[in-house]
């Protein structure tokens, strides 16, 4: 004689395997996921790199009489300056600026420290014209882009012999 | 009278659809490989170059025993690319990718896997793609040799 079981019996065996059936389905889907990997490297070079534009590459100083005019303003205005440097992190950019000698006319001079300048924008200083050391316009930590200004005064004297006075500067911006 | 049932048949009858499904969700297959395992980005002036490519990579894959299944390929970045104390966000970097559909752009992230691509069945034979990564160029990046890791992953869910 064979093992059986009344109705109740049954529909609790038959919900039990049930789920069984749920389980094991659910257990097979997870163990059926698969994946594999593949690592890579990612390399970029930042070098160190100095960028200077100035919007004006003259400075004019009109002629002007002392007592009404003692210090004259560069004809050009406000020099925009634009420093784009990148240097290691903690690093100073610096901007100076250096006359290669005296304002000249022939053999009349008039002495550059005479030429003064001053300054907007973040970093930028007021400084004087030197012929023998390089004077700072402007510093920044790190890396990015600025912008100043400049706006260069000559100092006005009836001492000046007549003539048309030149003299060159050179600005260097470095990003170590 | 109440009717009397045998469990042996219906029990029986469980175990063999466990059995004969097992095996067949079990069973995918995947491979991939990426060439090369490097992506390089040259340094270049922000104001001419904005944005940097690095030389493609080709991305060689393939699915199998997937039968209708869904597959992925994601990518995800260990961290922001560094140099000693210096970073620059990996969210800089975005890619594209030939062919399209089933591969896709994107922008690096270091939180969340980004999808590179995506279908569904097998793909039988080993085939590959093009990705073209590009690196946001800047002048506030400080100067240094930068590096990250990503992890490319093929999934079967």
């Amino acid at each position: 004689m064979g093992y059986s079981l009344g109705d109740t019996e049954m529909t609790k065996i038959r919900r039990s395997l049930l789920g069984l059936v749920l389980v094991a389905l659910a257990a097979a889907q997870a163990l059926g996921a698969a994946s594999t990997t593949s690592n890579v490297t990612v390399s970029a070079s930042v070098a160190a790199t100095a960028k200077l534009s100035l919007s004006s590459s003259t400075v004019s100083f009109a002629d002007a009489d002392p007592d009404a005019t003692p210090s004259i303003t560069a004809t050009e205005g406000a020099i925009t300056i634009t420093a784009k440097g990148k240097t290691s992190t903690g690093g100073t950019i610096t901007l100076t600026v250096l006359a290669a000698d005296d304002l000249k006319s022939g053999t009349d001079a008039i002495a550059i420290t005479n030429v003064t300048w001053t300054s907007s924008g973040a970093g930028f200083v007021a400084g004087t014209m030197n012929k023998t050391s390089a004077q700072p316009v402007a510093s920044w930590t790190n890396s990015g882009s600025r912008a100043g200004t400049q706006t260069y005064a000559l100092a006005n004297s009836w001492s000046y012999p007549i003539g048309s006075y030149t003299a060159t500067a050179t600005y260097t911006l470095t990003a170590p | 009278m109440s009717r009397r049932y045998s469990p042996i048949p219906a029990v029986c009858a469980a175990l063999g659809f466990v059995l004969l499904a097992a095996p067949a969700v079990c069973a995918q297959t995947l491979d991939l490989t990426i060439s090369p395992s490097t992506i390089t980005f040259a340094n270049a002036d922000p104001d001419t170059t904005p944005s940097i490519a690095a030389p493609s990579i080709t991305v060689s894959y393939r699915v199998r025993q997937n039968g209708g299944g869904s597959w992925r390929i994601t990518l995800l970045a260990g961290g922001d690319l560094t140099a000693g104390s210096a970073t620059i966000p990996i969210t800089s970097i975005t890619w594209t990718a030939t062919p399209a559909p089933p591969f896709q752009s994107g922008t690096m992230s270091r939180t969340l896997a980004q999808t590179l691509a995506s279908g569904s069945g097998n793909v039988q034979q080993s085939t590959n793609a093009t990705v073209v990564f590009r690196l946001a160029n800047s002048w506030t990046h400080n100067a240094g040799t930068y590096s990250a890791s990503i992890v490319f992953t093929l999934t079967a869910p």
